[in-house]
C-alpha cells in the first residue's frame, strides 16, 4: 500500500506507458504507477540548445512529432523550451518533421 | 549605437564542397560582421552530418556554426546574403543572449539558494570534496530504495 502512497502524484498519463508500468503488482493500480519527473528539472538542464540532437532525441517519437508532456512527464517550462528547441533542430535538419 | 546582441548562425552546404569555397564562405560572413562592427566569437565546423530529411536530393550536408555577437541590422544583411548564395542550401540565424543570460540567472539562482540553505543548517556555503562523494554514494541508495524511477530509467 505504502507503494502507492509514494507514488502521489503523476496519476494520469501512465495509460500511454508503453506496458512497462503494468508488471509489478497486477489490477488496475499499475497503470498509475509511473512516477513522472522531468528531466530537466531533475539534471538541472537550464539552457535547451536546439544542437544537442541527443538531448532532443528521447522526445522526438519515430513519427517525428513532439511528445506531448503528459506521456513524458516533462515540466510545463521546460516542454516550452523544448519545443522550440526541437522546431529550430527541425529547421536545420537535425530533427525530421515527419517520418513515414 | 545599436546595442550589441549575440547571434548564432547555422548554415549548411552540399556536402562535396571544397575547403578553398567553405573558407571562402566563411570570409563572406565575416565581411559582412565587420562591416556592422561585429565579432565572431567563434566557429565550429561540424563536418559532414547527415540530414534528417532531404533538402535539394541530397541526404547529407556540411554544417557549419558561428557564434556571433553585433547588432540587430546586421542580420537581415547576413540573411539576405546567405539566401542568395548557391553554397548554402539551409542557414539559420538564432538569437541566443537572451535565453543564454536566463539560463545564467537560473544556475546563479540555484547556487544561491542552496548556499543559503546551507548557511542555515550551520554548514559551510559550498559542499567539500567529501560530502560530494558521500552524496553521490546516498544517491545510490535511494535509488535501490526506489523502484520506480529504476523502470523509468530502463524505458528510456
Amino acid at each position: 500500500m505504502s507503494d502507492f502512497d509514494r507514488e502521489g502524484r503523476g496519476g494520469r498519463g501512465g495509460g500511454g506507458s508503453k506496458g512497462a508500468a503494468g508488471e509489478k503488482a497486477g489490477g488496475r493500480r499499475t497503470f498509475f504507477r509511473r512516477r513522472r519527473v522531468c528531466k530537466f528539472c531533475v539534471e538541472k538542464i537550464d539552457y535547451i540548445s536546439y544542437k544537442d540532437v541527443k538531448l532532443l532525441a528521447p522526445f522526438i517519437p519515430e513519427r517525428g512529432k513532439i511528445q506531448p508532456r503528459r506521456i513524458s512527464g516533462v515540466c510545463a517550462t521546460h516542454q516550452r523550451a523544448l519545443q522550440t528547441a526541437i522546431k529550430r533542430a527541425r529547421q536545420i535538419a537535425l530533427v525530421p518533421y515527419v517520418t513515414d | 549605437m545599436s546595442t550589441v546582441r549575440q547571434y548564432e548562425l547555422v548554415y549548411i552546404t552540399p556536402p562535396e564542397i571544397t575547403e578553398e569555397a567553405l573558407a571562402d564562405l566563411h570570409q563572406q560572413v565575416v565581411a559582412v560582421v565587420d562591416r556592422f562592427g561585429g565579432t565572431i566569437e567563434k566557429t565550429e565546423n561540424w563536418g559532414r552530418r547527415r540530414l534528417a530529411y532531404e533538402i535539394n536530393h541530397q541526404r547529407e550536408g556540411v554544417y557549419v556554426l558561428e557564434v556571433i555577437n553585433g547588432p540587430g541590422t546586421m542580420l537581415a544583411e547576413l540573411d539576405r546574403r546567405l539566401r542568395v548564395v548557391d553554397q548554402v542550401v539551409r542557414h539559420m540565424l538564432v538569437r541566443v543572449d537572451e535565453d543564454l543570460a536566463m539560463a545564467e540567472r537560473a544556475r546563479t539562482r540555484r547556487k544561491t539558494a542552496m548556499a543559503a540553505r546551507r548557511v542555515r543548517r550551520g554548514l559551510p556555503p559550498e559542499p567539500t570534496e567529501t560530502e560530494l562523494h558521500r552524496r553521490r554514494e546516498e544517491d545510490d541508495d535511494l535509488d535501490a530504495g526506489d523502484m520506480f524511477r529504476g523502470g523509468e530509467r530502463g524505458e528510456r
